[in-house]
């Protein structure tokens, strides 16, 4: 502004110049507005820096090292690198727990705990209600126990907020030690959910917990709230109920999340579905009752409920009365409480349901982060529905640009529902795109980075190249069987193989070449494998066949020969036979190459093998080479060679 | 010089006399840290770095530790030095002949890289192992983030530059 108003004043002269003095005075007019300070956090540059990375599918994810030896290419390279990795830094754990004494140096400043050795704590250490404190905040549950132990035998008093927390502490973990947060590759592969789905008692009865409940005089209601919540966690329901009833007796009014928690745990109590809903009413009321207000998981609790109680229409009513009720209370559902529908109106045996459109719909474009266990379990669940419930690509793909944006890619939940969730997004991309499209478009971009094809999976590529008889991908696919430890799979090299004879090479193109490297590599190592190996895949007669036709085809006569010999050696322990036509072929061959000797073997394999046509291939080698009175004799004594 | 010195700071002395010791023989001016002799048969492997003699460092050849704690106003400049020193004879004894070149430490922030070249004797398992390893006890150690930025080489000659 200041700097237009001199230059204004300077060429006053021309000022009068319309289109001069019109240019300044939009000048002058425009106003600077200097917007607001945006508050910032240390690490927020970094954030942001970090938004404009995208995974990367060319390269291994990061926790590998980036190095063509160290980089893992199968399903089991992945996960035995990512635990080597984390089991040496376990080892480092150990160096400094065994020499605690050597680890008590000073560099960083301020210092950070998790640098120096772990305190332990023994009958005598000198243990102050601090350090119970310290040790509660910092999940150490062993810790807590013991230091909980020393100060009842000093005769400690403690107060009522320490042992509150202590006791929440207790039940929410079981009294037991969790696995360290540091340990995540262990947490990601541990497959976890599988093992938390399984409902059944694990609250262990008379534990520390409950002695605290007891030693407790006069329990407040945040006690009752902490033990039922507890117990129902681990599903100990009939005490949490009884502790419920007599919380209620005594007058107390609970926290919302002990209401929830009977909520979870109410297909324990009531088996009929109407029973159980009237159950769940109840204590719904006794919450309104005691004004408490619900919450998140309060929804997602009568969610998991509803999801638990079959397949009436009259349920999944109530599932969108609860939602719309919650709304109006300003609660919206989080990424588990579209789990729980999901899961409520798509059932297996179901009517179809388009609900996840919907869903979609409302949630699109939008970050999450983790509000409820379950909210792991939505992406993995919500694909599922796309392939085998609607089976719609459009979703499918919906479903993952949701995955993709922002963090979201967090709440993948682990391994497991990671690759369960590619198998299922990877399947339904096959069965509803071209074969050209799936392998540019999803088989270049995320094999084997983003995710390695399971046996099934690549089965079902393999049937659709058949299918198609896109026969260009399959050295691509083969190698890839090679490298991920798949090439001594029955079913996949029957396939390999199917689609090779059924589909010939033009001859002496790459592509036959192609072929015969494959057909020859699949003779080797199904040959070559330890002979100790406990599932030693052995030829079938049919396989050998197969590899010897795409060798012929090639021309390579001499590697057709070493496989007839197995095949008539050992004839007795080959499962099965070879097709005519493999048999036949490789007389053509003989008959080409002049080796009626060879020829006389097949011939003799054939005959053996009770092909009727055995007959007609000697009487092909006997029309095509002129045999000397050995041959004769041989191929008489096999067939009846009344054709001459 | 001492005996300068010492006269200066010894007033009694100082008046009677004064000595100046000069050296009359040529210096010889022989540098042999970080050289490599030649052998009679010729047949020593160098690498880049070792056959780069010291004054190619910052032309030909870089740093084997970076930091800034030798330049003006920096810190723990005798601190990271021994610290580097631990850091190597630490790696060489953890991987134990797996390294083929020198060991780069490379300091920025508090975060410590430590980088070179290994053969693939071992198995990457072992690898894996190792490098948590390492770079947790180093951590816990040194009190900072460590890092190893590791390469393979398929072939030990591979990194060999001439022989002498």
């Amino acid at each position: 502004m200041n700097i237009s108003s001199i230059i204004l004043r300077r060429h006053n002269h021309i000022k009068n110049t319309k289109l001069v003095g019109r240019l300044f005075y939009t000048a002058v007019e425009e106003k600077i507005e200097i917007p607001k300070r945006i508050p910032r956090g240390p690490t927020d540059i970094l954030r942001a820096l970090e938004s404009t990375l995208q995974r990367d599918p060319t390269a291994a994810h990061y926790k590998y090292h980036d190095d063509p030896y160290l980089m893992p290419k199968s399903n089991t390279s992945k996960r035995t690198y990512a635990m080597a990795e984390e089991s040496g830094r376990k080892a480092a754990h150990w160096v400094r727990s065994e020499n605690p004494e050597l680890f008590n140096h000073k560099e960083c400043d301020p210092a950070i705990d998790l640098f120096f050795p772990k305190q332990v704590y023994d009958e005598n250490s000198e243990v102050t209600e601090k350090d119970l404190k310290d040790v509660i905040g910092k999940n150490q549950v062993s810790d807590a126990i013991v230091i909980n132990k020393i100060l009842t035998t000093k005769g400690i008093e403690v107060s009522p907020e320490t042992k509150q927390s202590l006791l929440e502490l207790l039940c929410y973990n079981n009294s037991e030690d969790t696995l360290d947060e540091e340990y995540i590759e262990e947490r990601w592969f541990k497959q976890s959910s599988r093992l938390r789905e399984r409902q059944r008692k694990t609250w262990k009865d008379g534990n520390i917990a409950e002695e605290i409940f007891i030693s407790i005089d006069n329990p407040t209601a945040d006690a009752y709230s902490a033990i039922i919540q507890g117990m129902a966690k681990y599903f100990q329901v009939d005490r949490a109920n009884q502790l419920y009833e007599e919380a209620l007796q005594k007058g107390f009014v609970l926290n919302a999340d002990a209401y929830n928690s009977l909520i979870r745990v109410a297909n324990f109590f009531k088996e009929g579905y109407d029973l159980r809903w009237a159950y769940i009413n109840n204590i719904l009321l006794s919450m309104n009752q005691a004004e408490v207000k619900p919450n998140l998981r309060t929804l997602n609790a009568l969610l998991w409920a509803l999801s638990t109680m079959g397949n009436s229409k009259n349920i999944k009513d109530l599932t969108l009365k609860t939602l719309r009720q919650f709304k109006d209370l300003g609660i919206e559902p989080c990424l588990g409480s579209w789990y729980y529908v999901l899961i409520t109106f798509c059932k297996e045996r179901g009517p179809k349901s388009n609900i996840l459109g919907n869903i979609l719909t409302q949630i699109e474009g939008k970050e999450f982060s983790i509000q409820d266990l379950a909210d792991t379990n939505f992406f993995v669940t919500a694909m599922d529905v796309a392939k085998n419930h609607l089976n719609n690509i459009v979703l499918g793909k919906r479903v993952h640009n949701l995955l993709l944006k922002g963090n979201n890619y967090n709440l993948i939940g682990d391994s497991y529902k990671e690759s369960v969730y590619y198998r299922h997004y990877f399947g339904l991309v096959l069965m509803n795109t071209s074969i050209d499209e799936f392998m540019e478009q999803f088989y270049y971009k995320m094999v084997p980075n983003i995710y390695v094809p399971e046996p099934a999976v690549m089965e079902d590529v393999l049937k659709q190249v058949e299918a198609l008889g896109a026969t260009e991908y399959l050295p691509k696919l083969w190698s890839d069987i090679v490298i991920f430890d798949q090439n001594l799979r029955e079913k996949l090299i029957n396939i390999v193989l199917n689609i090779m004879v059924d589909n010939p090479a033009k001859e002496s193109s790459e592509l036959a070449e192609r072929f015969f490297n494959i057909a020859w590599d699949i003779y080797t190592t199904i040959s070559e494998q330890n002979l100790e190996k406990i599932n030693r895949l052995s030829f079938t007669g049919d396989m050998l066949g197969s590899i010897m036709t795409v060798i012929l085809r090639y021309g390579d006569f001499e590697k057709a020969c070493t496989i007839m010999n197995d095949l008539s050696k050992s004839h007795t322990t080959i499962l099965g036979v070879p097709k005519f036509d493999a048999l036949s072929l490789f007389v053509d061959h003989c008959i080409k190459n002049k080796s009626p000797t060879r020829a006389i073997v097949c011939i003799q394999y054939a005959a053996d093998s009770g092909f009727p046509e055995a007959v007609s291939l000697g009487a092909k080698l006997n029309q095509h080479l002129t045999l000397d009175e050995i041959h004769l004799n041989k191929l008489s004594n096999i067939i009846d060679l009344k054709l001459q | 010089m001492n005996v300068l010195i010492k006269n200066i700071y010894n007033p009694f002395k100082t008046q009677c006399q004064i000595v100046r010791n000069l050296h009359v023989s040529p210096i010889y001016l022989k540098t042999q840290a970080g050289r490599y002799r030649i052998t009679p048969k010729k047949d020593f492997p160098l690498t880049y770095e070792m056959a780069n003699p010291p004054h190619m460092i910052a032309s030909r050849k870089a740093w084997n530790s970076w930091n800034t704690s030798n330049v003006q106003g920096g810190l723990r400049s005798s601190e990271t030095a021994v610290e580097d020193h631990f850091i190597r004879k630490f790696m060489i004894g953890t991987w134990h002949g797996l390294f083929v070149s020198e060991i780069i430490i490379k300091r920025q922030h508090n975060i410590i890289r430590i980088a070179g070249l290994i053969s693939r004797t071992a198995s990457s398992r072992k690898m894996y192992f190792l490098i948590g390893y390492t770079e947790e006890l180093l951590s816990i150690w040194l009190q900072c983030p460590v890092k190893l930025e590791l390469q393979t080489v398929a072939d030990k000659k591979d990194v060999i530059f001439k022989y002498i």
